[in-house]
C-alpha cells in the first residue's frame, strides 16, 4: 500500500547566505501493507512528523520515492496532490483541527463537501458514520463544546468519512487523558478490522505503538528498527 | 464543492465578525451609492432638458424649409418624392401669403396668419378640431383655437395696450363669416378683401404658453390670392413626419443627403446628447474614486480574514480542497460584500433621489419667488438601470480587485505551518 524508498530529507538553518543543511532523514526505507496498522515511533527531533508530511504531500523530499497504492506522490502538482489526498488519505491530528465555526456534523461532512456529494446524500452517510462511531448525539455539538475524546472522534470520523485507504494519524492520543486515549486506540482497532482501513500512526508512545501490526522506530534520521509483522 | 454549499460556507464565514462586516459593507454602500447619486445628477439634468425639449414640439417632426442649392421652392414632386421615404408618415406643405392681413368680424379685428394647407395630409399628421369639422365647401377654413380670443374690438385693443386681459369674441365661431385684408409686403398692390366661413375650429395646443391664431385655408387659395395681389407664390415649407421618434435621425440624415436643410429634434439633441454623455462618463469616473477608496477597506477585511482563518484553510487544504477552490471561496467573500454594498447603495440611492427631486426645486422655486415649477418638470436626479448595472458592475468589479491578492495569499498558505497555528 505504502512503499517509501531510500527518503532523505534536510532543512536549512541559519542565516540566508550562511545556511547549513541538518538532515532529517537520512535513506529510509518502509513498507506498509495494505490494512495493516503501522506506528512510526520516536523522540521530538527523530524525523517523524518530517516524514508524515512528505508521505502526506505536504512537503516533496530532497531524495527517494514514496509511492502510495502505486502511485508515485512526489512527482504530483499541488492541485494533484490535493486530489490524490481527498480520494486516498484521512487525517487525525494531535490537536483534532476542526473548524469552530462547524458542529460535529457540519465538520464530519466537509471532506463531502469538498467532494462536491449531494446535500440529501452527504447527510445519509454522515449521520450512518456518527451512528457508528458514537456521536449522533453531539451532531449539533460545535467543537468548543466537545471533551477531548468527542472531539478526536469526531476528527477520525471526518478522515473516515470519504472511505479512504489510509488514514495519517499523528498523535491520535496525544492530547488526550489515558482513559480517553484507550477508547480512541480501541476505536482505530475496531475500524482497522471492520473496514480494512490502513492506519499510520505517528506517535513517541509505546503504549499507542502497541496497537500496530508493524513499528518502525526512528532515531536521528534514520530507521532504527521496525519492520517484521507482529501479532496484536 | 457545490455552488449552495460555497455560499453556506461563505456564509457561515462573515456571520463571525459582525461588526467588521458591517462596517466594511457600509464603505462599499457609502462609495456605490456616492456613485450612483453623483452621476444621477448628470442623468437628471440631461433628462430634464430632453424631456423639456420634446414635449415642446412634435417629436416626429423634421422641418425641411428649402434646398441648399437652390433658392427655388421645394415642388410638389420632390415633396410627393418625400412621401415614399421609409417610415414617413405624412408630408405636410404650408404656405403663407406674402402679405399682411387683418381679420374682420363685424367690430371685432385681429392679426390674420393666413396658412394654405392640405387637409388631407394635415388630419394624417394629427390635426383635431375642438368644435366643427374639416372644410368641405368653397370658401370654408379652419381656424386656431385661439383666433376667437383674438378678435378684439378698438376698446378691447385699447384696454390689452394698457395691459389689461380681455376675453376676445365669447361665442362659437361655426358658421361665421369673417372678411380677411391682404396687402402686400412689398409694391404698391392695393389690398385684396375676401370672405370666408368658420367650419372648425383647432384643437387646443398641448403646452398653456402656446398660441394657434391660425386661418387655415386650402392651398388653392394659394395661386388665386397671389395672383389677385400681384405677388409671386411663396415658398413651400414642407414638414415631414416619421412614423416613430427612432426614425427621425435616419429621414434627417436622408433628406441631408439628398441636398436639403433639414431641423428635426435629433438636430437639437444631438449636441446636447454629446455633452451630456462627456459629463455623465466624468461623474461616474469622480464616483468611481469614491469605490476605490472603499475598496481599501475590503482590501484589509480579506486579508484580516486570511491571516485569522490560516489554520482552517491549512486543514481544508491538508483534507484536499484544492486552491482554486480556496480562491473562489475567498473572491466569493469579497465579491459578497461588493453585492451586499451595491444593493444597498442603490436602494439608499434612490431614496436620495427621490428626496432630491421632491426637495431641490421646492428651493429653488422658493429662492426665485414662485411657488409652482408650471410647466417646466425639474428633475435634478435620474437613476436609469443603465446606472445601476455600471455602478454594479464597477462596484462589484473593485470588490473582487480587492479581494484578488489575499484570496491568492490564502492559496499559497503552507498547510504544515498552518497546522501548527494555535487555536
Amino acid at each position: 500500500m505504502i512503499e517509501i524508498n531510500r527518503l532523505s530529507h534536510s532543512f536549512a538553518i541559519g542565516k540566508k547566505g550562511d545556511e547549513r543543511k541538518v538532515p532529517v532523514l537520512e535513506g529510509i526505507t518502509l513498507h506498509i501493507k495494505k490494512g495493516e496498522i503501522a506506528a512510526i515511533l520516536g523522540k521530538s527531533g527523530s524525523g517523524k512528523s518530517t516524514l508524515l508530511n512528505i508521505l502526506a504531500g505536504f512537503m516533496a523530499p530532497e531524495s527517494g520515492a514514496v509511492a502510495v497504492g502505486g502511485q508515485e506522490i512526489s512527482s504530483l502538482k499541488e492541485s494533484e496532490m490535493a486530489d490524490f489526498r481527498l480520494k486516498n488519505f484521512g487525517f487525525v491530528f494531535q490537536s483534532f483541527q476542526l473548524m469552530p465555526g462547524l458542529n460535529a456534523f457540519e465538520n464530519i461532512a466537509l471532506p463531502l463537501k469538498i467532494k462536491g456529494m449531494k446535500a440529501t446524500e452527504r447527510r445519509a452517510t454522515v449521520e450512518k458514520l456518527m451512528l457508528e462511531v458514537g456521536l449522533s448525539e453531539v451532531a449539533d455539538h460545535y467543537p468548543n463544546e466537545l471533551s477531548g475524546g468527542q472531539q478526536q472522534r469526531v476528527s477520525i470520523a471526518r478522515a473516515l468519512i470519504t472511505n479512504p485507504p489510509v488514514i495519517l494519524a499523528d498523535e491520535p492520543t496525544g492530547s488526550l487523558d489515558s482513559e480517553t486515549e484507550q477508547e480512541i486506540l480501541d476505536l482505530i482497532r475496531t475500524l482497522n478490522r471492520d473496514l480494512g482501513v490502513t492506519f499510520v500512526i505517528i506517535t513517541h508512545d509505546d503504549e499507542v505503538a502497541g496497537i500496530a501490526h508493524r513499528q518502525y522506530r526512528l532515531h536521528d534520521g534514520k530507521l532504527v528498527k521496525g519492520g517484521q509483522r507482529r501479532a496484536i | 464543492m457545490q455552488f449552495k454549499d460555497q455560499l453556506g460556507f461563505i456564509g457561515q464565514h462573515m456571520k463571525r465578525n459582525k461588526v467588521r462586516l458591517a462596517m466594511t459593507i457600509l464603505a462599499a454602500t457609502m462609495g456605490c451609492a456616492f456613485l450612483i447619486v453623483l452621476a444621477s445628477v448628470g442623468f437628471g439634468l440631461h433628462k430634464t432638458l430632453s424631456d423639456d425639449i420634446l414635449e415642446n414640439r412634435t417629436v416626429t417632426k423634421i422641418e425641411v424649409p428649402g434646398k441648399e442649392d437652390s433658392d427655388s421652392t421645394i415642388t410638389a414632386q420632390e415633396a410627393e418624392a418625400m412621401r415614399e421615404i421609409q417610415h414617413v408618415k405624412a408630408v405636410a406643405e404650408r404656405s403663407r401669403p406674402q402679405a399682411e392681413g387683418e381679420a374682420r368680424l363685424g367690430e371685432r379685428s385681429a392679426h390674420a396668419d393666413l396658412m394654405f394647407v392640405q387637409f388631407g395630409n394635415e388630419e394624417k399628421v394629427g390635426l383635431a378640431l375642438s368644435e366643427g369639422a374639416m372644410p368641405s365647401a368653397e370658401g370654408e377654413v379652419l381656424v386656431g383655437y385661439h383666433f376667437a380670443s383674438s378678435l378684439l374690438t378698438q376698446e378691447e385693443q385699447d384696454n390689452a395696450a394698457d395691459g389689461e386681459e380681455v376675453d376676445g369674441f365669447a361665442g362659437s365661431l361655426i358658421g361665421q363669416t369673417f372678411e380677411i385684408e391682404l396687402k402686400p409686403y412689398e409694391g404698391e398692390g392695393d389690398p385684396v378683401v375676401w370672405e370666408f366661413t368658420v367650419a372648425g375650429v383647432t384643437e387646443e395646443p398641448a403646452k398653456d404658453w402656446m398660441m394657434d391664431s391660425s386661418i387655415y385655408a386650402d392651398e388653392s387659395w394659394s395661386k388665386t390670392i397671389a395672383e389677385s395681389l400681384g405677388t409671386e407664390e411663396s415658398s413651400r415649407e414642407v414638414i415631414v413626419y416619421a412614423d416613430e421618434l427612432q426614425y427621425v435621425e435616419g429621414i434627417t440624415e436622408k433628406l441631408k443627403r439628398d441636398g436639403y436643410y433639414v431641423y428635426s429634434v435629433t438636430e437639437e439633441l444631438g449636441s446636447m446628447n454629446m455633452f451630456f454623455t462627456l459629463l455623465k462618463a466624468g461623474l461616474i469616473f469622480v464616483g468611481t474614486i469614491a469605490i476605490l477608496i472603499a475598496s481599501i477597506g475590503i482590501f484589509n477585511t480579506m486579508t484580516m480574514a486570511v491571516t485569522e482563518r490560516t489554520r482552517e484553510i491549512g486543514v481544508m487544504k491538508a483534507i484536499g480542497a484544492q486552491p482554486k477552490l480556496i480562491q473562489r471561496l475567498f473572491l466569493m467573500e469579497s465579491a459578497a460584500i461588493g453585492i451586499i454594498g451595491t444593493v444597498l447603495a442603490v436602494i439608499i440611492a434612490y431614496g436620495i433621489s427621490m428626496l432630491a427631486n421632491w426637495l431641490v426645486p421646492m428651493i429653488v422655486m422658493s429662492s426665485l419667488g414662485e411657488e409652482e415649477t408650471g410647466d417646466f418638470n425639474i428633475l435634478i436626479s435620474v437613476i436609469p438601470w443603465q446606472l445601476v448595472a455600471i455602478s454594479a458592475a464597477i462596484s462589484i468589479s473593485v470588490a473582487m480587485i480587492s479581494g484578488w491578492r489575499p484570496a491568492r495569499k490564502a492559496t499559497q498558505i503552507d498547510v504544515i505551518h498552518a497546522l501548527r497555528q494555535e487555536l
